[in-house]
């Protein structure tokens, strides 16, 4: 009995360091558990983005308050219109929505921004990124899962931040300003692996993006977006980086669908002097001369881009050739 | 059954393969360019997309839209979806409500019972 009295007593003594030490040791693995549940919220702290301010809002983005389920259209529109589309949610809910799903998916999110002559660009998953595109004037559209004891996928759309508060701006849902922590913001982003993307003008080349990821989007929307948006969007790719091949092949083939064969000409002859090696610069260049009436220096350019045998576009080329000849037939044995 | 399934995949098939689209005569185009692209198989592309819009269509979208959605994604993207159409998020917000309910619903069930 004395002996665990005793004991006790000893245990009492000692337990104001003791209790010290399990707060210490608690604290640490408490802000350990923290720097895992929003690692990067943890990381702008001593790694904020070079260049962005620390407060910053996008005005004029404009507010659709969602119907039921309907996240996707009130935030693919809100992104839209403030690019200059005049669009509200109601035509995208027949190009996002899937009454199964009752919702909307990544994948269409970005498709249907193109018919619009936007280009849909998914931003790296990095909180840096995100600030990024808002400081640059971009409103970034983000998919989160706010779930309270289920999985419960949103859109929403980030248009401000204040980190001297620690607070991330959005409209989302019914609400045209929702304020929500660094770190809530990142719990519920992170489960999307950080999923995020900017719908841009064709001439706006958002601030995060990079020239093969940045190509790749402008070729996406070439499939479906209204031709002048495709040629202004591969023009500017082109201002940027100037050795890209898509880029210049792109819009002189856009150039060329419009008759504007000389401009075509010119942005083929100027990409082969940073490409002397390219079959496709060859065959199209080729191609555009043949169409201009230049039949001479198009086979000129064909036999050379012929001779070529391990060229994986041998039968385009071969098929060029052929119209070239053809032509030139037809033009020597056709009345003078 | 089947036989309409069939036909309906076959018809869907060639809506796309007739829509297929290569730059003007004569052009190669920009798509080749771009260095991230693999070669591709043409016809697979065709069933992806086909497959993909079906698969829309089952899910309640109108058969037409179905199409012109699929036909707004890159080769990559309408892969991507075909695989996992069922799987992958869809934004929606709605789950809340029935979230609240089930807790209601809870809360009134212990509180009552005896």
């Amino acid at each position: 009995m004395t002996g665990m009295i005793a004991t006790g007593a000893r245990l009492v003594r000692a337990s104001p360091f003791a209790a010290l030490r399990a707060f210490v040791a608690a604290l640490a693995v408490l802000l350990a558990g923290c720097a895992q549940m929003v690692p990067q919220t943890v990381a702008l702290r001593t790694g904020w983005p070079a260049g962005v301010p620390q407060s910053t809002t996008i005005q004029d983005v404009p507010f659709f308050p969602q119907d039921e389920y309907q996240c996707g259209p009130a935030a693919l529109a809100t992104v839209l219109a403030f690019s200059g589309v005049p669009v509200t949610p109601e035509p995208l809910v027949g190009q996002v929505y899937i009454p199964e799903r009752r919702g909307s998916l990544q994948l269409e999110m970005l498709a249907a921004a193109r018919r619009y002559g936007r280009v849909s660009y998914v931003l790296a998953p990095r909180y840096g990124d995100l600030l990024r595109e808002v400081a640059a004037g971009n409103p970034v559209l983000v998919l989160q899962d706010v779930g309270a004891l289920t999985t419960q996928w949103h859109y929403a759309v980030v248009n401000g931040f204040d980190y001297p508060s620690g607070t991330v701006y959005l409209r989302s849902g019914t609400e045209a300003r929702r304020e929500m922590p660094f770190t809530a913001f990142e719990r519920s982003w992170m489960r999307s692996g950080y999923w995020a993307m900017v719908a841009t003008p064709p001439d706006r080349i958002p601030a995060t993006a990079t020239e093969d990821a940045w190509m790749n989007a402008v070729l996406a929307m070439a499939r479906v977006a209204p031709a002048e948006a495709v040629t202004t969007a591969f023009e500017t790719a082109r201002q940027r980086w100037p050795d890209n091949l898509a880029a210049a092949v792109g819009l002189a083939n856009q150039l060329h669908a419009r008759g504007a064969l000389a401009q075509a000409a010119e942005v083929l002859g100027e990409a082969r002097q940073r490409h002397p090696g390219s079959a496709i610069l060859a065959n199209n260049l080729a191609q555009v001369l043949s169409d201009l009436g230049r039949q001479g220096e198009a086979l000129a350019l064909i036999e050379e881009a012929a001779a070529d045998p391990g060229n994986p576009f041998a039968s385009e080329i071969r098929a060029t050739r052929e119209t070239i000849l053809g032509r030139m037939k037809q033009r020597g044995s056709g009345p003078q | 059954m089947n036989l309409k399934k069939m036909t309906c995949r076959a018809l869907i098939v060639s809506m796309f393969a007739l829509s297929f689209q290569t730059a003007s005569a004569g052009l190669i185009g920009a798509q080749q360019a771009a260095p991230a692209q693999a070669d591709r198989a043409a016809v697979l592309e065709v069933l992806a997309r086909a497959d993909t819009a079906s698969q829309l269509q089952a899910m309640g979208v109108d058969p037409l839209q179905a199409r012109d959605r699929v036909a707004a994604m890159s080769d990559h993207e309408v892969a991507q979806l075909a695989a996992d159409i069922r799987q992958a998020p869809a934004g929606a917000d709605g789950g809340t409500v029935l979230a609240v309910v089930v807790i209601a619903a809870a809360i009134w069930y212990f509180a009552y019972r005896r």
